[in-house]
């Protein structure tokens, strides 16, 4: 057992944080949001530069054969930054899938141009009632129980909705699914539909995780500088206490998260349940982080002027996506009282250890 | 103690319900179920008078001044038939509930005269103009200034500042002022509260835009704007005083008819669940359960703090209450999200009620804020109603 993250981890994800400094900083990100700025596309060129796009693809298509373990700190960065692309979806969801189904002739091709970033795969899956940041994609991945689509974006004849979130998009695939689209039938596509939801579930949990970082950032920052009574406010224990639950709920959900990384692919019930623990702590300290971060700004919190509302909605949207608060507790439920799953003290971190 | 009312009383609200069923679906059916404080502004202030005209606009209010003498049991019967009735909510609700009481307890006989009738019949629609950039929760820090000037009008105040969160402004006719009249002076001395005209050059309004995307608060700045002499409410440097007993108001009667809009509230959200089968999740209904809990536990406080407070000072009850309702009806927010699922995430939801929760949710991340947030409001039950040590403060 081992908590700590290698070297190359780190780095990664230290390089990763830096571009999304730049990228997702705040008047960055109200430029991307009015639509002013660095283009869409240059600013996905500059997420590919750093091969983030192919981490999870194996070697032999130019990825970097990584595993989600790897991705998941790039995850908790992008959450952190409140990043506008859907680098998540297309490059710890789509990706794994692809490589899943490489046999498919269309889908190999497809997967060759999205390890290298030129091809941008939004995923539709049976739990999301909507496709996040298609507008921007070049191929919806469509996923289902009992078949799996690959539809350029004009035969996804999207739908588009505005999200609460001004940074995101959505949309709805109206298109028929047609037997020339379909890269996967039967036990394959079930199997990679249940893939994609454990990493989807997984990977917002991280964002989660990163959002609740960025909000307690922002009202600390806050809390040092406003003053009222002629004290900065951050010396007021009913603030400071406020923050710092925020802070412990964050530490206790990045383990569990660490963890359910380590196993999510497995689809086993113990993986399953980790990575519904994993989502139930991490957008349960993102929503705690959103409430406490407004209140601490006070009105200023309320206003569209502070960033706050940014990361708050991004969190909310998150949490309902891939499962929301509900399914994943159920599930948690129905593991615990499950035959297959001792609960025992040997038990405890059964997570690392299937049962046969 | 009686809970329940007399033959009177329910007679009282089959008055209330007839007039507001027959005005609701007949000449006033478009203003059915308007709920947002800026919409159909026009519409609303010809509704208001309508109000005033049948003597509803304030039925608690002496009948001199436009109301009914209505006893709080009536008050409380009024507030529940106007939100059953999805009437829509008041325009001048600032006016009706936070001024006008403050002028009838400390108002001169003048004052009352010039200012209650236009309340009434929604003539005159107010603003408040309490806080500043640094001035919050710290209140007593107000900057803004206000001198007495003689001039071809008369002696006038002068008003120089700046007023931020300054919900209505935009269309408001006047506003009432928490400014420092005593050059040097600090804290709650030397403040005084003027009603000032909104309608003049000296005075500017730049909207804020909320995380709604709305902008129902603004910036308001003074720069030499004026108001008679007369418009003073207490006496100069006792502004102070006056503020609190406005805040105490916040607190009082009005916080009936905020309840009944939560009832609605609640309803909608169970409405909701039942229509996306949320209702059947076991977690979902443990929470709507203990939502309504939360709305009856409310409903007697409310009741309790009213009747305890008949003589019209508000006990250590109202702070108590106030931040029960906050922090209730953001959980009320919260819930409707996780009711509403993955959909909620779309702008303005996928259906009317939708956008109704979700606005909700979104409006109730303020409800621990204004008038005093939470933190506030513990410091407040610890310090006067327990009688702690006061908070050490760096001023
Ligand atoms: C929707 C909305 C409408 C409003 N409408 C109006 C209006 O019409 N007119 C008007 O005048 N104002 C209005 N306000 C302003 C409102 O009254 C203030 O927001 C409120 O008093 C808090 O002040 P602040 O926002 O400056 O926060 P601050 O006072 O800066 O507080 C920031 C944080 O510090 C905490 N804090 C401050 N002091 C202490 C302390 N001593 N101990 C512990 N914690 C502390 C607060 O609780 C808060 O969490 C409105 C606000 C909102 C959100």
């Amino acid at each position: 057992m081992d908590f700590t993250f290698t070297e190359e981890q780190q780095m990664m994800a230290g390089a990763f944080r830096e571009l999304t400094d730049d990228l997702c900083a705040p008047a960055a990100l109200r430029a991307a949001f009015e639509g002013r700025g660095e283009s869409s596309a240059a600013r996905w060129q500059r997420l590919t530069e750093l091969g983030l796009p192919g981490m999870l693809a194996p070697e032999s298509v130019g990825g970097m054969g990584l595993t989600l373990a790897d991705f998941i700190l790039i995850a908790e960065a992008a959450g952190r930054a409140a990043l506008p692309e859907t680098l998540v979806e297309h490059a710890g969801i789509a990706v794994p899938v692809l490589s899943a189904l490489s046999a498919d002739a269309r889908g190999a091709a497809v997967l060759q141009a999205a390890v290298s970033g030129e091809a941008r795969v939004a995923v539709s899956h049976p739990f999301n009632p909507f496709i996040v940041g298609a507008d921007q994609a070049t191929h919806v991945l469509v996923l289902t129980d009992h078949e799996v689509h690959l539809l350029s974006k004009d035969e996804a004849k999207l739908e588009g909705h505005q999200s609460i979130d001004a940074l995101r998009s959505l949309a709805r695939c109206t298109g028929s699914l047609q037997p020339g689209t379909c890269i996967a039938r039967g036990a394959g596509a079930s199997a990679a539909t249940a893939l994609a939801f454990e990493c989807g579930a997984l990977l917002t949990a991280a964002e989660c995780a990163g959002l609740c970082d960025a909000l307690v950032a922002l009202a600390v920052s806050y809390a040092a500088e406003r003053s009222q009574f002629g004290k900065k406010i951050g010396a007021y224990q009913a603030i400071k206490h406020q923050l710092a639950n925020v802070q412990v709920k964050l530490e206790f959900a990045r383990p569990v998260l660490y963890a359910a990384a380590t196993q999510a692919t497995v689809l086993s019930g113990r993986s399953r349940f980790g990575v519904s623990h994993a989502k139930l702590a991490a957008t349960d300290a993102a929503d705690l982080a959103g409430r406490t971060a407004v209140q601490v700004h006070g009105a200023m919190g309320y206003s569209w002027e502070v960033d706050v509302h940014f990361y708050l909605k991004r969190a909310l949207g998150l949490t309902g996506m891939w499962g929301d608060r509900s399914f994943h507790m159920r599930r948690v439920q129905q593991q615990l009282f499950s035959e297959h799953l001792a609960i025992g003290p040997d038990a405890l971190f059964g997570v690392f250890k299937e049962l046969p | 103690m009686k809970i329940g009312f007399s033959a009177a009383q329910e007679q009282f609200r089959n008055e209330v319900a007839t007039w507001l069923a027959e005005q609701l679906s007949g000449p006033y059916a478009d203003l059915r179920g308007v709920s947002s404080h800026t919409a159909m502004v026009e519409r609303r202030r010809v509704w208001e008078a309508e109000l005033g005209r049948a003597r509803l606009s304030s039925v608690g209010w002496p009948v001199e001044w436009g109301g009914r003498g209505a006893s709080l049991a009536e008050q409380v019967i009024f507030a529940e038939e106007y939100a059953r009735a999805k009437a829509p909510s008041r325009l001048n609700h600032l006016g009706v509930e936070l001024l006008a009481p403050t002028l009838l307890s400390y108002g001169t006989e003048a004052q009352k005269t010039r200012f209650l009738e236009p309340i009434v019949m929604g003539k005159e629609i107010w603003c408040q103009g309490y806080s500043e950039p640094n001035a919050g929760s710290d209140l007593a820090n107000v900057a803004t200034r206000a001198r007495l000037e003689s001039g071809p009008n008369g002696d006038e105040w002068v008003i120089d500042g700046q007023k931020i969160w300054t919900s209505l402004a935009a269309f408001a006719d006047w506003i009432f002022v928490l400014c420092r009249t005593e050059e040097g002076s600090r804290g709650n001395r030397g403040l005084s509260y003027l009603l000032v005209p909104m309608h003049q050059a000296g005075v500017t309004v730049r909207p804020i835009r909320e995380m709604t995307g709305h902008a129902e608060f603004n910036e308001t700045f003074f720069t030499g704007a004026r108001t008679a002499a007369a418009n003073i409410v207490g006496a100069p440097g006792e502004g102070w005083k006056v503020a609190m007993a406005t805040l105490a108001f916040e607190r009082g009667v009005s916080t009936l008819a905020q309840q009944m809009d939560f009832t609605n509230e609640f309803e909608a959200l169970v409405k909701a669940a039942q229509a996306n089968g949320q209702a059947t999740d076991p977690l979902i209904r443990q929470r709507i359960a203990e939502a309504s809990i939360g709305l009856s536990v409310m409903r007697y406080s409310a009741l309790r703090m009213l009747t305890n407070a008949e003589s019209g000072a508000l006990s250590h009850e109202a702070f108590t209450y106030r931040l029960y309702w906050g922090v209730w009806r953001k959980k009320l927010g919260e819930l409707a999200m996780d009711v509403l699922g993955p959909s909620g995430e779309y702008a303005h939801g996928d259906s009317p009620l939708a956008h109704d929760l979700q606005h909700m949710f979104l409006f109730s991340r303020s409800d621990t804020i204004y008038g005093g947030t939470s933190q506030i409001q513990r410091n407040q039950i610890a310090e006067r109603a327990l009688g702690l040590p006061k908070e050490p403060r760096g001023n």
